[in-house]
Order: C-alpha cells, then structure tokens, then sequence
C-alpha cells in the first residue's frame, strides 16, 4: 500500500527533518505513528498526502513508484486518501454538510447519490442537529469531527489522521476510535498519528516512533 | 434525511472585487465606443461611395471673354451631346440654377450678390450599373466639343473619404486590441490575487484530489459572470449614449456638420452586445490559463 525507502526530507537548505525513513504500511492495516512534538510526524503525513515531494529516497503508494508517476495521475492518488488534518482545514463558507460531501463532489458523484449516506455519517458523529452549522460556529470538537467525517465519508483506501482524538472527550474518541476500526475491518489502511497513549494502549496495532526524524518501530503488528 | 444539495460555490463570495468591475465595466464602455465609431465610419464610407460610384460630374466654366452666357449654353449642349451619344451613360442633364445656388449655398449664402458670380455649369451624368466609361476618352471628347469643360468622375474624392474611413475603422480596431489586451491583464491580475486570497482553500481542493480544472472551473466561472456584467453595465451606457445621438438628430440638432449621423441603427446597436461576449471570453480563457499554470507550480 505505501512503500518509504531511504526517504529524506529537508525544506531548503535546512536541517533533514526525516532521515532515512524507511517501512511499510500493508493494505488493511493500522498503525499509530508517535513521537515527541517537532519529530517529523507531520512532514511524514505531508509526503504521504503527496503534499511534498521528498529530498531523497523512494516512496511507492498504491504500487506507483511516486519518481516516475506523472503528475496528471497525483490527484488520482490523492481521492484514494482520507486525511484529517491537525488544524482540520473546513471550508468556512460552506456547511457541516457540503464540507463532508465535498470529497464525494470531487470524485464527480450527484448529490442525489450521496445525500442520505452525508446525513447519516454526520448523524453517527453526533452531528445530525448540526448538518447546516457553519464550521465557526461548531466548537473545536465538533470541527474534528465534521473533519473526520469528511476523510471517512469516501472510504479511502488510505486514512492518514493527525492527533484525531485531540480536542474530544474520551467517549466521542473512543467512538471515532470504532469509525476508524470498523473503516479499516473494511479493508482501509489507516495510519494514525497521536500522543494518546490511551488511545494506542485501547488496541494491539503497530506502533511506529519518529524520533529526531529517525523511525523506530516500538511495537509490530498484531 | 435532512441534509441538502450541495452548495454550487466552491469559493466564497469575493469581497473587495468592485474596483476590477468598475475597470472592466470602463473599458467595455470605450471599447463599444469604438465599436460604434467603426460601424458609423463604415457605414458612412458606405454611403458616400454608394452616392457617388456611377455618377459623372461634368463642370463647363463661363469664359473670361466675350458673350459668357451664350458660350456657356453653347458649350452646354454640345457636352450633353457628347455624353448622351457615349455608350454607357444613361442619363445626362445640367443641375439647374436653384440647384446649384442651393449647392453653395452652406458656404456663400444667398442673397442678390451671390447671384451675380459668374457660376459655372455642371451637367450631372449616371453611368449604368457594371457598364464601364473610358473616363480620359470621354474627358478627351469633351474638351474637343466644349474646350471649357472639366470631367470629374469622384474617384480622387472617394479614395480619400476610402482612407479616411479605413483609417477611423482600424483606429477603433487598434483600440479594441488594446481593451481586450488590458482586460486581460486586469483579469490575469485578479485572478492571480484570488488565488492568494484563496490558497488554503485552493490548497486543500488540490490535496484532496481535485483536478486543475476543477478548481480553475471555480475561479472561471467568478471572473466570467463578474466581466459579463460590468461590461454589459458599460457597453449599455454607451448603447445608451447612441441613442441619445439618435435622439438629438431625430430633433433636428446636427452634433457636427458634414459628418454622418452619430447615431446607430438598431442592428448596429445589437452589434454592441459584441463586446460584454468578447470580455467575457476573454476574461474565461484568461483566468483558466492563469489559474492553471499557477496550480502547475503547487507539487
């Protein structure tokens, strides 16, 4: 599913921010990516996302050796991925509803098709009596999971989530924490980057650890 | 269920957009200006050829010496009588005194003393459509039956009202070019600020597998339907200036002496919705073209 071989990353003439970085991720699994603050956790999701390409090395995503595939083909790629974001990044002017359908809208879907499965994700999220809400009018909770929404609504092959849990309580986390499991049960590979040891304790998944843009694999898979 | 169809916007509302509209709509309402001074120099040109092609103006002047009027008539005839007998022209007759006091009248008014200037004669001559006269033959002929005469068949006069004419036409094409060249710039410029307002959003559509034209359609569809109607709203006010022309020559109020009415026709006036489709296409390619090789930057 994702190939990272030797991978290196610098944004200009910096430091290496990753160094190194190689491991596999397999189609259906789930993995957390840990590390302390300023590891390269994000730089690691951002070259994923094909948001940047790498210094050196070799990324493979869905079996494209991303060296030699053409650019026309990225944003192919890139609707077989579900992020969430850290920050979430919603679109202000539309609404709770048009935010989670708008993955399905790029893919060139009718809005007839997949109305009823928007409505009834929202509502699963706790979000039925909030589908017209604007996202600053939704609270940072609620935002995460109008985000969450947003990456899953699509079922990526790919589901990237950066501290997902981070501004929910722990029974909205423990709930998203099922979305993402029963997603993957679904055959998504989900990869998931966080600081919540709960979170990583609550299953037997692989851990991978980022530490000083080295990675360190602390626990296999299950 | 309740949820809803989609929202058709992809980008927000534009804020702070109004002085690209007002610049668009300024520029549309020079363009039709030109357009319109085109179609009346055309259609002048048009006129003043149409009136003068198959006419043949034959001027006998009195004679400084002797019996001027008796020579003049003398002369007179035997003009007509070389015309009439020329193969080609249909009909040949003297412009008669009240025309031809009415002819100079504009320049040296009419009163008694007018009257008395030694006028010469003109003989008007129309030559059948698509027959051809040997003009110096004919001007030959006529000086040997009336040595006094001068033969003027208006074709030093067309060429120059010709040049004039082309010259105000491709002036105004000359002025269109530059319009839509600025308003491309203008859009270009817009356009390119709209991707910074928007980067994030643009940013995020991209991450998220949203094809160039996707978003490119998004800003396209923005500045299109905006140039439409600022340069409707301008290309309407001069329609509305040309009307009004039309109106003060419909009263009687010549704007400028001599030169052709300043007003359009219906059908021209329709030819000035030309000019908010031709802005708006521009304004569509060029913020396609601008959105597209900005979004070939982004990795």
């Amino acid at each position: 599913m994702v190939r990272f071989e030797n991978v290196g990353m610098r944004y200009g003439p910096g430091p290496e921010v990753l160094r190194d970085v190689t491991f596999v991720l397999e189609a259906g699994s789930f993995t957390f990516l840990t590390g302390p603050s300023g590891a390269g956790k994000t730089t690691l999701m951002k070259l994923m996302l094909l948001a940047e390409p790498p210094s050196r090395g070799l990324i493979t995503l869905f079996g494209n050796d991303l060296a030699v595939t053409r650019r026309a083909r990225f944003p192919e790629l890139r609707r077989r991925i579900g992020v969430v974001f850290q920050d979430f990044r919603l679109l202000d002017h539309l609404s709770a509803f048009d935010n989670v359908a708008l993955p399905l809208r790029l893919a060139g879907k009718r809005a007839e098709d997949y109305e009823q499965d928007v409505a009834e994700l929202l509502t699963w999220v706790g979000l039925g009596d909030r589908m017209q809400s604007r996202p600053p009018t939704l609270s940072g909770g609620e935002q995460q999971r109008v985000a969450i929404a947003r990456a899953v609504v699509g079922r990526p092959d790919l589901l990237l989530a950066d501290e997902p849990t981070g501004n929910v309580d722990s029974e909205i986390g423990q709930r998203l924490i099922r979305l993402f499991a029963e997603l993957n049960r679904l055959g998504t590979t989900v990869l998931i980057a966080t600081h919540d040891r709960s979170l990583i304790e609550s299953t037997r998944a692989r851990e991978m650890r980022l530490v000083e843009g080295r990675l360190v694999e602390l626990r296999a898979r299950a | 269920m309740s949820g809803k169809k989609p929202s058709g916007r992809i980008l927000p509302r534009e804020k702070g957009a109004a002085p690209l509209d007002v610049v668009i709509g300024v520029m549309a309402f020079l363009a039709a200006l030109a357009l319109g001074a085109s179609l009346i120099a055309d259609r002048a040109a048009y006129s003043w050829r149409e009136g003068l092609i198959g006419k043949l103006t034959v001027q006998i002047i009195p004679p400084e010496q002797g019996d001027a009027a008796a020579a003049l008539s003398q002369e007179t005839a035997a003009a007509l009588t070389v015309l009439r007998s020329t193969d080609g022209i249909v009909h040949a007759a003297p412009v008669s005194q009240q025309d031809e006091m009415a002819l100079v009248a504009p320049w040296l008014g009419a009163d008694a003393m007018v009257a008395d200037l030694p006028m010469p004669q003109l003989i008007d001559a129309s030559v059948a459509p698509g027959a051809r006269v040997d003009v110096p033959t004919l001007a030959a002929k006529l000086k040997a039956a009336a040595p006094d005469s001068v033969l003027d068949d208006h074709s030093h006069w067309i060429g120059r009202l010709k040049s004039l004419a082309d010259a105000v036409i491709w002036s105004a094409y000359g002025i269109l070019a530059l319009i839509a060249i600025a308003t491309a710039a203008a859009v270009s410029f817009a356009t390119r600020a709209g991707l910074q307002a928007h980067h994030e959003i643009v940013g995020l559509l991209h991450q998220m597998g949203a094809h160039s034209g996707f978003i490119a359609r998004a800003f396209e569809r923005h500045y299109t339907l905006s140039t439409l109607a600022a340069s409707a709203a301008g290309a309407s006010l001069a329609a509305l200036l040309f009307i009004a022309a039309g109106g003060l020559e419909f009263a009687g109020i010549e704007p400028v002496p001599f030169l052709p009415p300043l007003s359009l026709t219906p059908t021209e006036i329709l030819w000035l919705s030309a000019v908010p489709i031709a802005s708006g296409l521009i304004a569509w390619v060029t913020a396609r073209l601008s959105v597209l090789a900005a979004l070939r930057e982004i990795y």
